[in-house]
């Protein structure tokens, strides 16, 4: 354990040394580099606090076996086009395991699933933008507004879109002295239609099968005392 | 174990391919990027023939000649105009911007294709497990319930298909409710599995003590002598490319194109470590062809 804490705080101090590197030497702007070392340097204390805390072995395996459902889901709805409930699956196991949780199967997830569909430079942005959606579902958990299935509704529609136009950063970071208001709004006009079947899947699912969900995931963390004591 | 380029050290071809994904990045004259996409689709015949290459190639040259197209109307920046189009002038310097972004984009893009074939699930996370090793447990043991979950889901979706529930028919709705109710039954089963399974995890000693990795991979001489070539190389092209060489200004008016001495030391030195994946195997096949 030592060890990795050692690793860890060194490979933040380099990226971070990269990035003041970048912006003040790199007279060719390499925003893609850049926006990628800085996704990574966000992400870096999620992990390192899932590294250092004392995990018991049943939770590790529970949490691998929800990113596994959460990208092996896309499997049964490969015949529905822009339907998918891997959103879905990572809000509620924020929703019951709380936001730390949620945030290792909405990353985890994402990396898994594209070992399958293949890695590229959109992967570290998928694992931020899922583990968000988790850790926000952890973090409003408890609040009234999340207690209601409008609220969660609300929500669920939200990420669909937050998820989408966060996607869409990475074309344009990739390409950014080409940025004019054309091009900006051509690329949020285009997605416009996925995004929404993205919301709508969630809001549909939610509607659904959102209680049922919560009772199976929630008898299991009561059955076996498994992610209790944090709360979101 | 395989051979050739599967043989080198998964630490060197990390390494290998944060170069060339830097030189993406960091070099923008146009040479340079067109012999680096060269360079790297020589890279992926040789991993195996170019059959990954062929699934995304449609897609990759889609995107390219996109941006090509676009970005000259859509960006009107520079100075030499070629003509005008709906009273915005279509520049020489917006258009060789779309040739380069698109040449540095292709280029990451191959450059994942090879590294989805070299660096495959284990060697990846075995690099990683260095780093971060429970998260890499996590992400391995993850991996490995995705086959077992898809055969769960085949036998799930047979036996709902017999109750008549399919997502084949049926209005989009029904469809993607049954779809999820599906999705419900695998839940509920392999969560009770994954309890079953950590169980015996414990019961063979899981928790007790500090975890070591296996390490299945060792640096060997010839490891540590293609390190030192990438090292070396590398520096010599960060070096070249903070002193100026291999980058051309764009905007506001573009500079000179011509390549000079030190400009041809750079651009050998980045493709001598692009090539590094055809060196091997090239070595690989005199050993065996001629028993050098």
């Amino acid at each position: 354990m030592e060890r990795s804490r050692k690793y860890l705080l060194a490979v933040s101090l380099v990226l971070l040394a990269l990035l003041v590197i970048s912006i003040v030497f790199l007279h060719y702007k390499a925003y893609l580099l850049l926006s990628l070392i800085m996704i990574a340097c966000i992400m870096i204390p999620f992990f390192a606090r899932f590294e250092w805390r004392e995990v018991a072995g049943r939770e590790v395996v529970l949490l691998a076996m929800l990113a596994a459902i959460a990208a092996v889901g896309r499997v049964p709805f490969a015949g529905l086009p822009s339907v998918q409930p891997t959103s879905f699956i990572i809000i509620m196991a924020g929703l019951v395991f709380g936001a730390e949780s949620g945030f290792i199967v909405g990353a985890v997830a994402a990396i898994v699933s594209n070992f399958f569909l293949g890695q590229g430079p959109w992967t570290p942005w998928q694992m931020y933008a899922w583990g968000m959606m988790g850790m926000s579902a952890g973090l409003l958990r408890n609040t009234r507004w999340m207690k209601t299935l409008w609220g969660k509704c609300v929500f669920g529609f939200l990420w669909g879109y937050l998820f989408g136009w966060f996607m869409n950063i990475w074309i344009i970071v990739s390409n950014i002295e080409a940025l004019s208001w054309e091009f900006f709004v051509g690329i949020y006009v285009s997605s416009i239609y996925f995004d929404l079947a993205h919301a709508l899947s969630n809001v549909f699912f939610l509607i659904v099968f959102g209680a049922s969900w919560i009772k199976i995931l929630q008898r299991i963390q009561r059955k076996y005392g498994l992610l209790e004591q944090q709360t979101g | 174990m395989g051979n050739g380029i599967q043989a080198v050290h998964p630490f060197v071809m990390f390494f290998y391919y944060i170069c060339v994904g830097f030189f993406a990045m960091y070099f923008n004259h146009p040479i340079f990027l067109l012999a680096g996409c060269l360079a790297l689709i020589a890279v992926n015949f040789t991993h195996d023939g170019g059959q990954a290459m062929k699934q995304w190639a449609p897609w990759m040259i889609g995107m390219t000649l996109l941006i090509i197209l676009i970005n000259p109307f859509i960006n009107s920046r520079g100075t030499h105009i070629f003509f005008y189009f709906r009273g915005k002038q279509v520049t020489l310097e917006a258009t060789l911007y779309g040739v380069v972004t698109s040449m540095s984009l292709l280029m990451i893009l191959l450059l994942f294709i090879s590294l989805n074939i070299v660096l495959n699930g284990n060697k990846l996370l075995f690099i990683f497990s260095r780093i971060l090793p429970k998260t890499a447990f996590l992400v391995m043991l993850s991996i490995r319930f995705v086959p077992l979950l898809k055969r769960r889901l085949t036998e799930i979706q047979d036996v709902q298909r017999l109750k008549g529930m399919t997502i084949t028919q049926g209005t989009l709705r029904e469809r993607a409710k049954s779809g999820m109710s599906i999705l419900q039954i695998l839940l509920s089963w392999s969560l009770e599995e994954a309890i079953e399974t950590a169980d015996s995890m414990k019961a063979r000693g899981y928790g007790l003590g500090k975890r070591k990795p296996y390490i299945p991979y060792r640096m060997n001489k010839s490891d540590k002598r293609w390190l030192v070539y990438l090292v070396l190389l590398f520096t010599v092209c960060v070096v070249g490319g903070f002193l100026g060489y291999g980058k051309i200004i764009i905007y506001p008016a573009l500079g000179t194109l011509h390549l000079y001495l030190l400009d041809w030391l750079v651009f050998v030195s980045s493709l001598a470590i692009a090539l590094f994946p055809v060196f091997v195997e090239g070595r690989e096949q005199l050993k065996w062809n001629y028993s050098i």
